[in-house]
């Protein structure tokens, strides 16, 4: 019998040596051992990723310019597909950091007031309150957030930001409401209109859009 | 997730309606239909592909040549030569983002060259020998963690967390298990598949450069 996939995943990542059973398998398969081998890899490379970094917006402008004497590349009125339209506007956020994914920060028990925290009200028919608030860790944006009596659900509970043009949302990571839990704010993006605090109940169902079932909401001060 | 439910929210002094949409449901375009739209020459492709890949392009510069200026210029030249090159590209055969990735290789290696031939005429002006130095080559396993790195920070939710726990802050199963109220087997699910996905990127990205 081959050894777990799951555990061997486990071992990769905690950089514990498999127990003496799996061990001796290890030596006799190929396969598990190659599996092992794989997993390590990735999880060694991944314990020390660089930073993503954008670079300033007027390298687009140079590329759009190098390319308009040559050939005609334009403003993006020009698109033709609806779809890449729509998406263009999303991914513009992409662009300006949010792609760069958001952090989980530690999570401590005290939670100091911040100046800027605003309560979070529960939708029509949800139950559940909670608060959010800017905190400023060493230039960056994190939000700080805290939820009590959310409604109880299959899945997890999940932290969005949500832009006041009503077009775009950016997920911030999985919120335990017990705990409560701080989020890095992508780069600009409350400058960007990305100030509706929302907290819903996702189920785990692989599908990383909203899920539509938001329990509680509230709104940063510009 | 078309016809999403219209939401009231507050928004300051007004309300306004906020429709329930993602980047996803907003119709993000796949890496597919990015490619398939640059391969057709249409100008959507190309801003949607320096959107998606130009943090890609910029960072493997920038963590390789360790200058700001010089990691735009790579990123402005990788775009246009791909631009320019993009009847060579075959969405039905290859991975935009790996084959991009390729090309940011050769441009940093040219950038390499370039400086170790200034550094050459440089050392010639005041008659230093000429050590005759290997050329410099990108370092892979910068390419592999700036490639992870990227994908990382797409992989949905709660898997993002949960590896990015494990990762950054080398926390546990068991940890990630109890901060986040999820149970041990789903943080483990989520692990092993967070780990495929991150090599089988690994692998579509050293893949493109091995067919170059
Ligand atoms: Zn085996």
């Amino acid at each position: 019998m081959h050894v777990d996939e799951e555990q061997l995943a486990r071992w990769a990542v905690e950089g514990d040596a498999p127990d003496p059973a799996a061990a001796d398998h290890l030596r006799s398969c190929d396969r598990c051992q190659a599996e092992l081998d794989e997993l390590r890899r990735v999880s060694d490379l991944a314990h020390s990723l660089p930073s993503m970094e954008q670079p300033s917006d007027e390298v687009w402008t140079r590329i759009t310019g190098e390319l308009d004497s040559t050939e005609q590349v334009g403003p993006e009125r020009r698109f033709r597909s609806r779809t890449l339209a729509a998406a263009a506007a999303v991914a513009a956020v992409a662009g300006a950091g949010i792609g760069v994914g958001a952090t989980l920060v530690a999570t401590d028990e005290e939670t100091p007031a911040t100046p800027t925290a605003i309560r979070l009200e529960p939708l029509a028919g949800k139950s559940g309150t909670g608060s959010a608030g800017i905190v400023q860790v060493s230039g960056a944006e994190e939000l700080k957030v805290s939820a009590s009596g959310l409604a109880a659900g299959p899945g997890f509970y999940e932290v969005w930001l949500i832009n006041t043009d009503g077009k775009r949302m950016v997920s911030l990571g999985v919120l335990n409401p017990q705990a409560g839990g701080t989020f890095q704010i992508p780069t600009g993006a409350t400058a960007q209109g990305y100030r509706i605090v929302d907290i819903s109940l996702e189920p785990e169902d692989g599908n990383p859009e909203h899920s539509h079932d938001s329990l509680i909401r509230g709104t940063l001060p510009s | 997730m078309t016809g999403a439910a219209l939401w009231r929210v507050s928004a300051g002094p007004a309300w306004v309606t906020v429709r329930a949409v993602t980047s996803k449901d907003a119709g993000d375009p796949t890496a597919a239909e990015i490619a398939t739209a640059f391969a057709e020459g249409r100008d959507a492709g190309l801003s949607a592909a320096y959107r998606r890949w130009s943090g890609l392009v910029f960072t493997l510069a920038l963590r390789s040549l360790g200058s700001r200026a010089d990691a735009e210029d790579v990123t402005q030249q990788v775009f246009v030569a791909a631009w320019r090159g993009r009847g060579t590209f075959d969405p039905d055969h290859g991975d935009l983002g790996a084959w991009i990735t390729g090309i940011t290789r050769h441009c940093i290696a040219d950038r390499f060259a370039v400086r170790q031939r200034d550094v050459r005429k440089a050392e010639a002006a005041v008659r230093l020998a000429d050590g005759g130095a290997a050329p410099q080559v990108v370092d892979e396993a910068v390419v592999d963690r700036v490639v992870i790195a990227d994908e990382l920070a797409r992989i949905d939710d709660p898997r993002r967390t949960i590896l990015r726990l494990a990762f950054y802050e080398d926390r546990t199963h068991p940890q990630i298990a109890e901060q986040l109220g999820l149970p041990l087997g789903t943080v483990k699910s989520h692990i092993r598949r967070g780990l495929l996905q991150l090599r089988d990127r690994l692998r579509e990205v050293s893949g493109d450069d091995a067919r170059r």
